[in-house]
Formats: C-alpha cells, structure tokens, sequence
C-alpha cells in the first residue's frame, strides 16, 4: 500500500479591483440612502420593539418596566394561544395550497399552446399578485355573504343550499385560505416557471429515452432540478404567511369566535386597539422567533433535498 | 504603505477638479455624478409635503379633528367662517381622519398623540368617551359653570340623559351635539307584502318575533326579516337593554350635582342622575344576559334574523333600498342614507325599540372635547361652545344624517324631504323612556368590543347549551379586558 501525500493547497488570490476614489465614493453616496432606510425603519423598530416587550406602555402615560410580565400574560392569554395556533395551521395549509397550485400551474404552461394563449395566462395566474389585499377583501366580502353573495347564488342555482361562508368557524377558515391562496400563488407561480424554463430540455429527452415519463420524470429530473427554487418559494410563502392579517382581518374581523384570528391581528389589537404596547411587542418578537426557526428548520433540512448543479 | 514623492513630481494640488483621482473618473462615474445633480436639483425645486405641512405643527391655530373625508371638512367650511366671524381672533384648522369606525379614529388620535402632534380639540363619540376623559380631555366643568348664562340656552334645548352620557366621574367632559339612538326601522313595502302594519308603540318582543315570522311567510326567500350587526351599538346591547340587563354591570358615579341643580332641577328624573356612567365589572353570565343571547340565537336559527357578522353599514342600506331587509335597529343618521338610496318618505317607517322587561333604548352621542395638550384651552371653549349654539348646529348638521342634540332642531322640516313619517319617534325614545342610557363604553371600549364582538358570534351560532359556554368566555374576555391599564 502506498501513501500519497496531498500537494500543498495553494490559494489563488482574485485579481484586486482598484476602484478610484471617486468610485468607492458614489458607491457609499448611492448606498446611503438604503443603509440609512434600513437603519431608520427596520433595525431601529426592532431593537425600539425589544425594549418594549419588557414595559407597559398605553402611548399617553411614561413607559412602565415590568420584566418579563409581558411574555408571562402572553402564556395565561387564550386568545394569543388560539391565535398562534390558527396562524401555524393556516401556514401548513395555504403554503402547500399556495406552492402545489403554482407548480401545477407553472408545469401546465410548459405544455404546447399558443403564445398568447401562454402570455394571457401568466398575466391572469400573476394578476391578483398586483392587487391590494384589503380591496380584494372586501370584495370577497360581499362575494362570500351568507344572504346575498354571489357564491351562494351560484350554488342555489344546482340546488345548493346557502353556505355560512364568514360565520362559520371551518368555512370562514376555508374562505380565509382560500383568498390568500389566490391572491398569492402568482409570485411562487412567477419563480417556478422561471425554474423550470431553464431547465435542458436534453436532461428530460434524456430521460425519455430512458423510459421515464410522467411523475417518474417529475419526481427524478424536474423537481431535483428545480429544488434551490422550491427552497426560496417555501422560505418565502412561509414567511409571508406566518404574518397573514389583511385577509382575515376585512373578511371576517378574526371570527366567528377567535377562529380565523391570526398572530399579526393580535398584535394589531393589542398595539392600536387596547393600547398595550409592550404586550404587542412581546408578540411580535415571539413572532420572531418563531419564523426565523422555521426559516432556519427549513434551510438545515434543505441539505436534504436540494440539489445544486 | 506610504507614498514616496519622486523627483521632479509635482506637489498634490488640493484642487478636486485637478487632483489625480478625479482625473481618474470614468465615463459612468460622470454620468452618475450628473445623474445625481439632476435628481438633487429637481428634488429641491419640486413642491413638497413638509414637517411643517402637517397639521397643528408649528401653527397658531386651533386644530380641530373629527372622523371623516376631507369632503367632510370642506362640508363644515360654513361652520369655521362663522366661528371666524364670531372669533376673528382664534384662527381655526379642521383637519379631517380618515377610519372605518371610531375604535379606527380613536387608534389614529393616539398615534399623533405619541408622536407629539397632538389635535386640540377631537370630535369625540360615546364610543371613546370615557378613554378620553379618563386619559386626555379637558374637564369642562369650570367653563360650563364661568358661563352658565350663556349655556342656558343650550341645556334647555338638549335632553339631560345626552349630557349624563359625557359625564365622567363627577365632571362633563363634552357637549353633545349629535346622537342617536337604536330605534327600529319598518321596511314598509315589505310589510304591506305580509299584510303588517306598523307596530304599536308599545310592542313586545313576542310582537316582535310573530312580525318576523309574518314577513318570512310573505317573502320565503332572498330576503331577511332581521337584520342587525355585531358591534356595539345595535348589535346584541339594545336586547339586551330590553330586556334590563347589560354585559357589564352598570353603575354611577357620585357627583355631577353641579351640572343638575343648575341647569336641569325640574328634571323627573333628576333623582337617578349622577356623575356619569361606570362599567367596573362584567356582568356576562347573568341569567337575563343568557337569555336575551338565547333569543337571539333562536332568531338565526329560525332563519328570522341573520348571523351578525354578515356585515353592516353601507350593505346595509342598500339591501334595506332594495326591499331585502325586514327590519333592522338604527338611529336618525339612516334617513338620509336611505333617501339618498332612492327610498322616499313613505317607503320605510321607524318605531321604538320592542319592550321585553322594559323598553329601555340604548344610544349614541358626540361632541366636541378639548385635549389637556390644548395650547389654548379658553380659544378651544370658544370653539365647542359656539359649536353648541343652534346656529353653528343648523350649519353642522343641515340634513338627518344624524339626530341633533337641540330638540327644537328635530321637527317636521328637518325631515320634510326624507321621511320617515314618524320621525318624532328620535327624540321622543329619551322623553318616553328616561332611562335610556348610552352605548356600555368603559375606558377600555376596544377590548371590551372586541370581546363582545368574538362572543356574540360563538353565543348565536350553535345549540342553547353552548350559549352558557359563550357567556362564561365573554365573562372571562371582559374580565381581562377591565384589568387593562386604558
């Protein structure tokens, strides 16, 4: 047996880009405005919202410290409970509804058909992306209303009778995902088809040839393939729906009961409803908390499933 | 590393233009430069919104808020004029917030209040107004009292059960200006379908439930005989004054003797007056609170009354305009709503609240109050007492699009052209039921609505025994929300 030993690694540096003065210069004059930004309105609100999880503060009064009272309440209020447990079993559903609809849908335009079939139907699939979620609410509103919404007309008309769309604890939730689902799918839809455009088309002639078709090309070349990008719609779905409010707040005010009140509605109550500040900041760094483990379970268990080229 | 001058090279200018870096600008790096030159210079010159824009910032005069569109503002222009008339001297600023509702208003008051801009005076509804008295109103006591003459005109004209509603621990903290109560609106084309004609003043709530099944009968489908919200005014509470009883337990502050003895001694009901209502604790599982939840729920399951949540407001009149709706409580604001949604004077009716153990209403008011922040208190008086006078109320309020507080205000020209028939119905509901009292609103209204709100729809959605259940959680929500410091 014999030993070979390994040559010394030799590092390589890049070439050294000399920029001139004037050049590092602008570069900090053009990024100034978004570090500043980013300063101002992101990093400041988090650290201001650290601090006040631990006082309670109703805005008029002078800021009371009170320790960790905040968090301990959160834990003895049901309402908070039920709310983070709403949120987690919205995120499970919506984000599958959301990503399995948009690579269903993403694959169907990779199908032969006309280009302006193709066109037309990316603009319809991405549209509701573009529209405000609020106004899509309410319209939603009226479209759902148990009396008079059109969706319960058209069921009438094959003999349906009338759902409790909003004011029933399960259909409310199904609205709620629903619309959030239809609203949103455009952006993942978006990515999915960017992925797999770029996917060889002589990897799946390949596996033609091989005698993989169907799911079996599916599962083996395309979604491998396109797995980096199911990462960053997953990631991105998550986050979006772990901090869900518009929807549920217009279209059925968290109700029937607490059913359909979300995490961010909480906060929203609490901060400019019941005027208890530190209680909202102690909940939205739960929140917190919560989505960057999920975002860090997700990009350790990626070591799994993606597949770079 | 250091730089070594080498012979014969020239010194550094300290020029830019000339300095060698400069020399090294590229053709991208001059093209930014001019980029940003350009963008400087149309930033400087564009007309902008500045800190200074914003109202009450470094301005004199007195900043005035109230809930509504700048339409609304630009509406109550004859209002500052007059004033501005009357008080060259107390330049006046409206500035008009947008919100859903007033829980949405009251929320932005407070937002410009930490940020330090601050209104002086807010137009403020009973919704809000305990939170406001308890956190930052101006009492109004010593100016009411400095001008006792002058206010006499005023207090003979307004109900003192209005005024109870804005006393709060023994002072008066508005003058109420408009106010409503819920009364019950007849679709009148609907009950001519049912073969019904308009209840008696005096109608129970059993008359009430056959009215209901009479219009089902008459119209089985696509249509609801009852139709009400789920919020505080007109929602679960007007029931639940019928039928004596409340959520919260309610009580009353001692004092007030000032206003009463002065102003309203030959009061009958002088003896029940007090320093303004309190709401100190919930009152969820009372037995009569059981029941009325339970009659409500028998109502939607009847298919008489739709869920609550189905939504309100601006649906509403439209559903009402088009014959959709049977009944629903509402106050004076409705029939300019309704006229202006093509219903005329004879097409819709109001009546009293039924009496179930009593025929107590339940009502709304508003007015104007003065911030302790005020940076003229005597200039913010001058405003809510001229907003009281019956001039500066005809100019505020030229249409029924709510119920004037002045009783003299409320007659048969003011709803000459809307209707309804028996408008007298408004202001009699505070002559004919003394006790009525106003929307149960503690300083802690938005969690105590909140809470009311999520339990009203567990409470009537399913069987009676789950009604208790909703009752014991709202008793439990309130509990927590009366703990809360606002």
């Amino acid at each position: 047996m014999t030993t070979t030993s390994a040559a010394p690694r030799q590092t390589v540096k890049p070439p050294a880009v000399r920029r001139s003065f004037v050049e590092r210069w602008l570069a900090r004059i053009f990024l100034a405005p978004t570090v500043l930004g980013m300063a101002l309105f992101t990093f400041l609100p988090i650290i201001a919202s650290l601090v006040l999880a631990f006082f309670r503060w109703d805005i008029i009064s002078a800021p009371q410290f009170v320790g960790f009272a905040n968090f301990a309440s959160l834990a003895q209020d049901p309402t908070v409970r039920v709310s983070f447990l709403n949120t987690i079993g919205f995120v499970v559903v919506a984000v599958i509804l959301q990503l399995g609809i948009a690579l269903g849908l993403a694959s169907m335009l990779q199908a032969r058909m006309p280009s302006w079939l193709r066109v037309f139907l990316r603009s319809t699939f991405f549209f509701p992306l573009v529209l405000s979620a609020a106004s899509v609410s309410i319209f939603m509103r009226y479209m759902f209303n148990e009396q008079f919404g059109v969706v319960n007309w058209l069921l009438s008309l094959v003999g349906i009778p009338a759902v409790p769309w909003l004011t029933s604890p399960a259909a409310s939730a199904a609205v709620v995902v629903l619309v959030y689902v239809w609203q949103n799918f455009g952006f993942s839809f978006l990515l999915f088809l960017g992925a797999l455009t770029n996917i060889p088309k002589e990897l799946h002639e390949a596996a033609n040839l091989d005698g993989a078709t169907g799911w079996k090309q599916f599962s083996n070349v395309t979604l491998p393939l396109i797995s980096p990008t199911v990462l960053v719609a997953s990631v991105m779905a998550i986050i979006s729906a772990l901090q869900v409010f518009d929807q549920p707040y217009v279209l059925t005010n968290g109700g029937p009961g607490d059913s359909t009140r979300t995490a961010v509605m909480v906060i929203f109550e609490s901060a400019f409803q019941q005027l208890e500040f530190g209680k909202a900041s102690a909940i939205g760094l739960v929140l917190t908390v919560l989505i960057l483990a999920v975002t860090a379970l997700q990009f350790r268990l990626s070591r799994r499933f993606v597949f770079y080229q | 590393m250091t730089s070594e001058k080498t012979p014969g090279q020239q010194a550094p200018s300290h020029s830019l233009l000339s300095s060698s870096k400069f020399s090294q600008l590229t053709r991208r790096s001059m093209l930014g430069l001019s980029g940003l030159a350009l963008a400087g210079a149309t930033v400087g010159a564009w007309p902008r919104l500045t800190g200074a824009d914003i109202p009450g910032r470094g301005s004199k005069a007195l900043n005035i808020a109230i809930l509504g569109t700048a339409a609304d503002a630009a509406g109550r222009q004859g209002l500052i004029q007059a004033f501005t008339a009357a008080h060259p001297d107390i330049p006046v600023q409206l500035q008009a917030i947008q919100g859903a509702d007033w829980k949405d208003f009251f929320s932005k008051i407070l937002t410009m209040v930490a940020a330090g801009t601050p209104p002086d005076v807010v137009y403020v509804a009973t919704e809000g107004a305990q939170l406001f008295a308890d956190k930052l109103a101006e009492p109004l006591d010593s100016y009411v009292r400095r001008d006792a003459a002058a206010m006499s005109d005023y207090f003979d004209d307004v109900h003192p059960s209005l005024l109870e509603a804005f006393m709060y621990q023994g002072s008066l903290y508005q003058l109420p200006l408009d106010w409503n109560a819920a009364n019950m609106y007849l679709n009148t084309t609907t009950f001519a379908q049912a073969g019904l004609e308009r209840p008696k003043d005096d109608w129970t709530k059993d008359d009430f439930s056959a009215t209901l099944r009479a219009l089902r009968k008459a119209r089985p489908a696509d249509f609801t005989p009852y139709y009400w919200t789920n919020r505080l005014f007109g929602g679960v509470v007007p029931w639940l004054y019928a039928n004596d009883t409340s959520f919260l337990s309610e009580t009353k502050a001692p004092g007030g003797d000032w206003l009463w003895d002065r102003f309203y001694p030959n009061d009958p009901a002088r003896g029940t007056r007090g320093g303004g209502y309190q709401w100190l604790a919930p009152n969820a599982e009372d037995g009569r609170v059981v029941e009325t939840f339970d009659y409500l729920r028998e109502l939607v399951a009847e298919g008489l009354g739709v869920r609550p949540e189905s939504g309100g407001g601006n649906a509403l009149v439209g559903l009402f305009g088009n014959n959709r709706i049977g009944t629903t409580p509402a106050g004076g604001y409705w029939a300019q709503g309704l006229h202006e949604a093509g219903m005329t004077a004879d097409q819709f009716d109001v009546q009293f609240f039924p009496r179930w153990r009593t025929q107590r209403h339940q009502f709304g008011a508003a007015g104007y109050a003065i911030m302790r922040t005020a940076k003229d208190k005597d200039a913010a008086w001058e405003w809510v007492k001229f907003c009281s006078s019956r001039e500066a109320m005809q100019l505020a309020i030229p249409k029924p699009n709510t119920t004037p507080t002045r009783r003299s205000m409320v007659n048969e020209s003011f709803y000459a052209a809307t209707g309804p028939r028996h408008w007298k119905v408004f202001y009699d509901t505070l002559d004919r039921f003394p006790t009525s009292g106003p929307i149960p609103a503690p300083p802690q209204q938005a969690a105590v609505e909140t809470a009311l709100m999520k339990n009203v729809s567990t409470a009537v959605s399913g069987s009676s025994a789950d009604v208790r259940a909703a009752m014991g959680n709202l008793q439990r929500d309130l509990e927590l929300a009366l703990r809360r410091n606002s």
